[in-house]
């Protein structure tokens, strides 16, 4: 009778485990086939961006050599990578990165000073401006971009790479994700360095900032894939090529009679080079920061 | 310097003068970003709501601007092409709802699992997401080529040559799904991203309680996974509600609101109106009107969470 008793769970556990097991080979089969679905649209962008025949790109879509390239050229890249005249897409990069790595900077710094006031300062207004930064919050791009564009083109600010980057460095998300990630941090580290007559400034620059990499990491990402793809605000404020971002560059291949597609996808897979690189920096930090206080939030 | 020089004076300076530069410098680190935020949102946010309220144009003319008191959310409301619209956004809502949310969760079930290259399947799944609607654009634009591009070969491929070759984007039926079928793929990632965090966010401990008490996997995953989700399936629904409301790029970029206004949508009916029409106070009114929407959904996902005490 001890045998029975004592050999039943054990089998039961064996029978367990092969039935997890041959369960995981299904769900990771069914993992690498969606994965492969829905990444080859993107697949296919690379392998087009090296034919350098626009009509051969078009008729190849249609079966297997989308997805093949027996004469790998970098034609495409090469028409295109001019700093000036019609197809200046060097410069447009170029004017991108400028814009992108101006507001991530500035809004890392501008976004978390005021974010570790709101968690620690001793401000007496404190809980009126953070409520404030909550009701901010809601207020959608598109419904100010109307008066915006107004102000801005008043100012003088069209064309500008000045008009591409204030407006979005401070806001109200990120404040707010950075008092959160101040705020759950040891107060002990803040009475700790007053003690020793740090200053407010001093013990942020060094003694949170250090300590916030995961918040730096996951606010520069999604600053980043926010401002690289922004494209209704740049088509409102530039109208030349001195500012001109690569998206609103690429959008304007949709406008020609036929559409270069040979062109459009070797400056699309450009585009997504910068972004890519930056994901892959942060993309360390950036799940577990990012979701845990936006969900809450 | 060492801690005694540090130290001392701080402690003997009285406290109040501490205080008071403590809060000067609390001030100068807040300034920045409440200064931008007053000037970049703030102002242009009531600025909207005065300019809804005029018929100001978009170039400043010689007349002076007139208040005009409601008209505009009148003439807005007796547009007929504007309730299309609201109702185009709101078509758009229901079908990329469950597309990109299905998609996100089931995804996320599937990565929620110690698997090998666990990162890169991730990153893979979330590169859609970073790239930019422009290029998302570009891509499906060729995709859809009609009558022989790839969509349209798999779905006569499918179908066995049943199936006509369908114009994905000038047929007024189609349209409109087509434009969702590219925005769940581009947005899903960003959800499951946010699901795999709601997953990891399950205690063990529930589901081991569960295994104990003799619970299938099914049972397991209606009365603990489920349950253990509901704050972020309620935040998942409503965030991809309001980008919903506030579609814009795909449409001007592949369809410009067309066949027939099947794809005309509140932001691109609101940027048509200012900047084709240069009716300002006009387009105002609408943004004014869009931002209702979005508050309305926002404090519906505040009743939504209380009710399910988060």
């Amino acid at each position: 009778m001890s045998d029975i008793a004592l050999s039943r769970p054990v089998s039961l556990a064996i029978a367990r485990g092969n039935g997890k097991r041959s369960l995981r080979i299904v769900q990771s089969l069914c993992i690498l086939v969606i994965a492969l679905v829905m990444i080859s649209p993107l697949f296919m962008l690379l392998i087009a961006s090296l034919k350098d025949d626009r009509f051969r790109i078009l008729a190849d879509m249609g079966s297997f050599r989308a997805f093949w390239v027996s004469d790998p050229t970098l034609s495409n890249y090469k028409e295109i990578a001019h700093f000036s005249g019609e197809l200046a897409y060097g410069r447009y990069l170029f004017n991108s990165l400028v814009i992108l790595a101006a507001t991530v900077v500035s809004g890392l710094i501008v976004n978390s000073m005021a974010g570790f006031v709101l968690a620690w300062g001793s401000l007496r207004g404190k809980a009126a401006l953070l409520a404030l930064v909550v009701a901010l919050y809601v207020i959608p791009q598109e419904s100010i971009i109307m008066p915006l564009v107004v102000m801005m083109s008043r100012a003088g600010l069209t064309d500008t790479f000045a008009v591409q980057i204030l407006p979005w460095v401070a806001s109200p998300l990120y404040v707010f994700l950075f008092y959160q990630f101040f705020a759950q941090l040891p107060k002990e580290l803040y009475e700790a360095a007053e003690m020793d007559g740090a200053s407010v400034f001093r013990i942020y620059r060094s003694i949170y900032m250090p300590l916030s990499l995961p918040a730096l990491a996951t606010v520069s990402i999604l600053m980043g894939i926010e401002s690289w793809n922004q494209y209704l605000w740049p088509t409102l404020v530039t109208q030349t090529d001195y500012a001109r971002p690569i998206a609103v560059a690429i959008a304007t291949f949709f406008g020609q009679d036929s559409i270069y597609w040979d062109r459009a996808m070797a400056a699309s897979v450009l585009m997504m080079i910068p972004v890519l690189i930056l994901y892959l920096a942060f993309q360390r930090w950036f799940v577990s920061s990012f979701v845990g206080s936006a969900v809450k939030g | 310097m060492t801690l005694q020089q540090t130290s001392t004076p701080a402690l003997r300076r009285p406290a109040k003068r501490r205080d008071r530069q403590r809060l000067w410098q609390e001030m100068a680190m807040i300034a920045p970003a409440f200064l931008l935020m007053a000037i970049f949102l703030i102002t242009p946010f009531l600025l909207s709501f005065w300019t809804a309220m005029t018929n100001q144009p978009l170039v400043p003319r010689p007349t002076p601007v007139r208040f005009v008191g409601l008209l505009n959310f009148e003439r807005v409301f007796t547009d007929p092409l504007f309730w299309t619209s609201l109702w185009n956004v709101t078509r758009f809502t229901v079908w990329v709802l469950p597309l990109q949310c299905g998609l996100a969760f089931l995804t996320a079930l599937l990565l929620h699992q110690k698997l090998p290259m666990q990162n890169l399947l991730r990153g893979l799944f979330f590169l859609p997401a970073i790239t930019s609607m422009v290029v998302v654009c570009v891509i499906w634009g060729t995709l859809f080529q009609y009558p022989s591009g790839p969509l349209n070969q798999i779905v006569g491929f499918l179908s066995g040559g049943t199936i006509q070759p369908i114009d994905w984007l000038g047929d007024p039926n189609w349209a409109m799904f087509s434009i969702v079928l590219l925005s769940a793929w581009q947005a899903y990632g960003f959800q499951m991203i946010i699901y795999l965090a709601g997953l990891q966010g399950i205690p063990e401990e529930l589901y081991d309680a569960a295994r104990i008490d003799g619970a299938s996997a099914l049972r397991r995953f209606w009365h603990v996974t489920m349950p253990g989700l509901r704050p972020t399936h309620v935040f998942v629904l409503v965030i991809t509600t309001i980008q919903a409301f506030k579609l814009y790029t795909q449409v001007a970029i592949l369809t410009q609101g067309g066949p027939n206004e099947s794809t005309e949508t509140v932001v691109h009916y609101m940027v048509r109106a200012g900047f084709e029409e240069q009716k300002l106070g006009y387009a105002s009114a609408v943004s004014v009107i869009l931002f209702v929407i979005v508050l309305l959904i926002a404090l519906l996902q505040r009743k939504l969470l209380r009710r399910f005490d988060v």
